[in-house]
């Protein structure tokens, strides 16, 4: 099937206008057309090609899951709950430090700043906020500065923008991406392009996925929350498992706790047609691991994913534990859930089982949801 | 060019229109000029400024063309005095003028008016002409460029002899076009000007019903002379099987038609310079010696609706007529004239064929148009409104909440096509930006949500935007006024004004300090520099953002094509080839297909964008927009 290319004014129609778009930035920093400003993607003049990077790296156009995870993985798409892994534990970073200042248990950071300083990669696009919350994409290439921005961010940040602005560098050659699952996707869109310019994907070198359930406008949440915390004060974010059901926002000094029902409205809707709760196109995905605090859990899922891993766990970057069974199946349960959600969402939009927006109905695991 | 004072009386000399009409003045003996630039009158006022020194005479740049007429009222103190102005300037004038026509005047006081047929360089193709019936002035125009200056100088002493204001209309093809002109002598002004008001001859409109009276004895002293007018004349046979009535440019048109045609035996032509009040005797004369009448005129049928009215009146006296023009449909009621059109008309009447190819008009057409470069209507390379109006569309577009632009009038009007991006959304009369602004920006509680943004240049913000302004700030409407301050009244050729530092005369004049009056309203203003895009169109947006109350953004720089007289480029730009992406994905030719600059152009040979250096001005915006950082811009 391959991807479709198409460009600018269909990633407009099919995309942006369809309220599909998941502000990844895959389609921002390569051209003067498409740019993110305060949490949206902007086309700010009409682009008369036909063929564009933007339309063909956009996660939410012409997604061939297959085609994907052959040039990723090298096999097909792996049609169950969590996508193509090799491993599946518990881990954590072991300097406490790290710990302590990091969501959960400090994986993402450990490994990032470790694969920095093994040369594995030169330079890291990160997610960072500004004073007004506003998140953008970020280049790292120390450990301190990964240390700096080690925070989960519940707002959507266009952080690919990074990676297609700064990959043309000379003085980057080996680059790694902390990719929430769409951002992962648009990079794996990348290596599988069929276009000519291939937008330096080759310098990839490491995807490290995060679980994701949804992301929120930026915009309007910023002004919702600006009414209870001054936005410069915010130092992180967290949603503790369920039952609590809240939002947590922390300063230096404080903690303010809203009901999550109140945060939902913000949701993107592009995050209602996700499939994608583990990153499933990463070289290794990471996220909470629930009910055991001070610990992420962590997949790994290709053979440079399984490298890092392993390197890190033998230099005690990090170390691992076998994720508990109750937690497994809860993952999945709520991966699948996640999946079933989206396709719900995609049938009712489109009124046809037939035409999945971006998504081939061929795959499946896509056959076996909707049923 | 020479000085319309430079000519040896007698001599014939190529003349403009317009410069025509200011030698009139000048040999009447003028001795004050005032105008609001507008074209197709821009010249009149502009040659006299020429000459003002060496003749000794006043001569000025108003604000705007109420005040230019309210100043030309200095008539009353026994100076004559002309003012000219373009059609939508007589609506701003006519609050005066309506006022002033029972007021009467003194010495002469003549008032020009430039119409614009078809709106060549206007927004609409208002025919002036119903305003002398409607103010009861006599209205004069002029069908060659000998008329513009003889009639210019006669309307002196018709103004004088019937204690009124007299009007000239002309049109854009008299106005613009040249001709030959016989001189006569230049008179100097008097220089006893003095206001003498007397208990009874008080410079008022009261008594109305009293005052209005005296104004129809005047239409009448008018009618008596225009009856004898040696600018109505009759050319053809004694009983023309057609009548064509016409006046200004409708003559010419007129006269190549019938020549054309080879009907000079049995169509006569009426040229009528007097056209209001109508000469009515001798147009009824003419009336019974035929039974078809055709009118031709621009725009509107003004003549031909005054005819018909007389014809209501005297009917009894004439043969059976059968009229003709643009109420028959036999010439078209919008847009300008031309010989073929009156071609057209005439044989379809008589029922003759054409002698000429149908195609005449369109071939002759297309002749010239190989013969000049095909461009786009659009800005100057360089243009300061080319990069403002590229930073407002930026910014409109990253705000995303459906903000607008209200446009004005001014070279920036062009900032609704393509030059500007499709930015001005509005575009009414000077001010109206403004205007506009003080509604929307009120409709808050009504739903509301977008950004407005109001824009003027620096004339037109003398001119009439400042009652909007305070309108605004008044009533708290929410907008933004960005003014486009290029320090010119460009699009009429770089007049100075009240805040450019020179008089009319090119004399040192206060500057009227555009940021401090605003500043003086309590309200937010700032200057941005439109060839520094991030920052203009940051402030745009953080203007945009920053709700609530009236905020001013002046974005200044001059006008390219004043400072490329005065001054050097400041830059040498050029297009690195390698660089330069083209077609390609990440790119798509953005300098040379969206940002469109003359000065940069397309070699289709190369694939790649070059600069022109004829035309390039050296600003050195285009480096700013090139996503490959292939446009290099070096210190000139």
């Amino acid at each position: 099937m391959g991807l479709e290319v198409k460009a600018s004014r269909e990633l407009q129609a099919e995309v942006l206008t369809a309220k599909l778009c998941s502000l990844c930035g895959a389609c921002v920093g390569m051209c003067p057309y498409w740019v993110a400003h305060r949490g949206r993607i902007v086309s700010l003049d009409e682009c008369n090609l036909t063929q564009g990077r933007c339309y063909v790296f956009c996660p939410r156009t012409s997604l061939d899951l297959d085609l994907l995870s052959e040039t990723l993985f090298g096999s097909p798409y792996a049609a169950d709950e969590l996508g193509t892994m090799q491993q599946i534990t518990m881990a954590r970073a072991t300097d406490e430090g790290i710990r302590s200042e990091a969501q959960y248990g400090g994986t993402v950071t450990a490994l990032t700043s470790f694969a920095l300083e093994q040369g594995l990669i030169d330079a890291a696009v990160l997610t960072a906020s500004d004073e007004n919350m506003l998140p953008s994409g970020t280049l790292a290439a120390s450990a301190a500065q990964v240390r700096d921005r080690a925070r989960s961010n519940y707002v959507a940040a266009p952080t690919l923008a990074a990676f297609n602005r700064e990959s043309g560098r000379d003085d980057v050659q080996r680059i790694g991406v902390v990719a929430t699952p769409c951002q992962a996707l648009a990079l794996a869109k990348m290596r599988a392009s069929p276009l000519e310019n291939r937008n330096n994907i080759d310098k990839l070198k490491l995807v490290i996925g995060l679980f994701c359930t949804w992301a929120l406008r930026y915009d309007d949440f910023a002004r919702f929350l600006a009414e209870k915390v001054p936005l410069g004060q915010i130092v992180k974010f967290d949603i503790p498992p369920p039952p609590a059901n809240i939002f947590q926002v922390f300063t230096d000094t404080d903690r303010v706790d809203i009901p999550l029902d109140q945060v939902r409205p913000f949701i993107r809707p592009g995050c209602d047609v996700c499939l994608d709760m583990t990153a499933e196109f990463a070289d290794i995905s990471v996220g909470a691991a629930e009910g055991v605090a001070g610990w992420n859990t962590l997949i790994v899922r290709s053979d440079a994913g399984r490298e890092l891993v392993d390197a890190a766990q033998a230099k005690g970057v990090i170390e691992t534990e076998p994720l508990p069974e109750q937690n497994l199946a809860h993952l999945k349960e709520a991966s699948f859930h996640k999946k079933k959600r989206g396709l719900k969402k995609v049938v009712e939009t489109t009124g046809s089982e037939e035409n999945l927006l971006y998504l081939k109905p061929s795959s499946q695991t896509l056959t076996g949801l909707l049923a | 060019m020479t000085s319309i004072t430079a000519y040896e009386p007698g001599a014939s000399q190529l003349l403009m229109g317009n410069e025509a009409i200011a030698r009139g003045a000048l040999e009447a003996g003028l001795g004050f000029a005032s105008a609001y630039p507008g074209n197709p009158s821009s010249e009149i006022i502009g040659s006299l400024a020429e000459v003002a020194r060496e003749m000794d005479i006043h001569v000025e740049w108003s604000v705007n063309e109420k005040v230019a007429l309210e100043a030309a009222a200095a008539s009353f103190a026994g100076v004559r005095a002309i003012v000219a102005m373009k059609q939508n300037g007589l609506n701003v004038a006519s609050d005066f003028l309506m006022n002033l026509n029972l007021t009467g005047t003194s010495a002469g006081l003549v008032l020009v008016i430039c119409d614009d047929p078809a709106g060549l360089s206007s927004t609409n193709e208002q025919d002036s002409r119903p305003v002398a019936k409607w103010a009861e002035l006599p209205l004069l125009e002029p069908a060659t460029f000998q008329e513009a200056k003889d009639m210019t100088k006669w309307a002196f002493e018709l103004s004088e002899k019937i204690r009124n204001v007299c009007l000239i209309r002309s049109v854009t093809r008299v106005s613009h076009a040249r001709g030959d002109v016989r001189l006569a002598e230049l008179m100097p002004p008097g220089r006893s000007a003095r206001f003498a008001p007397t208990m009874l001859g008080q410079f008022t409109p009261l008594l109305v019903t009293l005052k209005h009276n005296m104004l129809h004895q005047k239409v009448k002293q008018a009618r008596e002379a225009f009856e004898t007018s040696e600018f109505n004349w009759y050319t053809g046979p004694e009983k023309p099987e057609l009548l064509i009535v016409t006046c200004g440019s409708g003559w010419y048109y007129s006269l190549e038609a019938v020549r054309v045609l080879g009907l000079e035996e049995s169509v006569g032509i009426l040229k009528l310079g007097t056209t209001w009040p109508l000469p009515e005797k001798l147009v009824q004369e003419h009336l019974a010696r035929t039974e078809k009448v055709l009118v031709v005129e621009e725009v509107d049928p003004f003549l031909e609706g005054n005819l018909k009215e007389l014809v209501g009146d005297v009917f009894s006296t004439l043969g059976p007529l059968t009229f003709y023009g643009k109420r028959s449909g036999h010439l078209p009621t919008v847009g300008e004239l031309d010989p073929d059109r009156v071609m057209t008309a005439v044989s379809t009447i008589l029922g003759r064929e054409r002698a000429v190819d149908a195609d005449y008009a369109k071939k002759s057409q297309e002749l010239t148009q190989s013969m000049v470069q095909n461009r786009m209507v659009g800005f100057c390379a360089g243009c300061p409104h080319r990069a403002t109006l590229w930073s407002v569309k930026n910014a409109l577009k990253l705000d995303g909440r459906g903000g607008f632009v209200t446009g004005d009038i001014g070279c920036y009007t062009l900032g609704l096509g393509p030059s500007g991006f499709f930015q001005l959304k509005t575009v009414q009369s000077m001010g109206s930006g403004a205007g506009l602004a003080c509604g929307f920006g009120n409709l808050g509680k009504l739903g509301f949500g977008q950004p407005v943004l109001a824009v003027c240049g620096d004339s037109t913000f003398f001119h009439a935007t400042i009652p909007a302004l305070i309108n605004g700030v008044y009533n708290q409407a929410n907008f933004t006024l960005l003014i486009l301050d290029n320090s010119a009244t460009a699009m009429t050729g770089f007049q100075p004004h009240a805040g450019t530092g020179a008089s009319a005369t090119g004399d040192p004049a206060p500057s009227v300090d555009m940021e401090g009056l605003c500043r003086s309203l309590g309200i937010r203003v700032e200057v941005a520099d439109p060839f520094d895009l991030q920052e203009t169109t940051e402030k745009i947006l953080d203007f945009m953002r920053c709700d609530g109350g009236v905020r001013v953004l002046i974005s200044r720089r001059k006008c390219a094509l004043v400072r490329a007289k005065a001054e050097k480029a400041a830059f040498k730009v050029w297009v690195d080839s390698e660089k330069c992406r083209g077609e390609s994905c990440g790119c798509a030719r953005l300098c040379t297909r969206v940002f469109q600059c003359p000065g940069l152009v397309w070699d289709s040979e190369g694939q790649k964008a070059k600069i022109d250096e004829v035309i390039c001005s050296g600003c050195g915006v285009c480096a700013d927009i090139c996503p490959a950082s292939a446009i290099i811009r070096e210190a000139a």
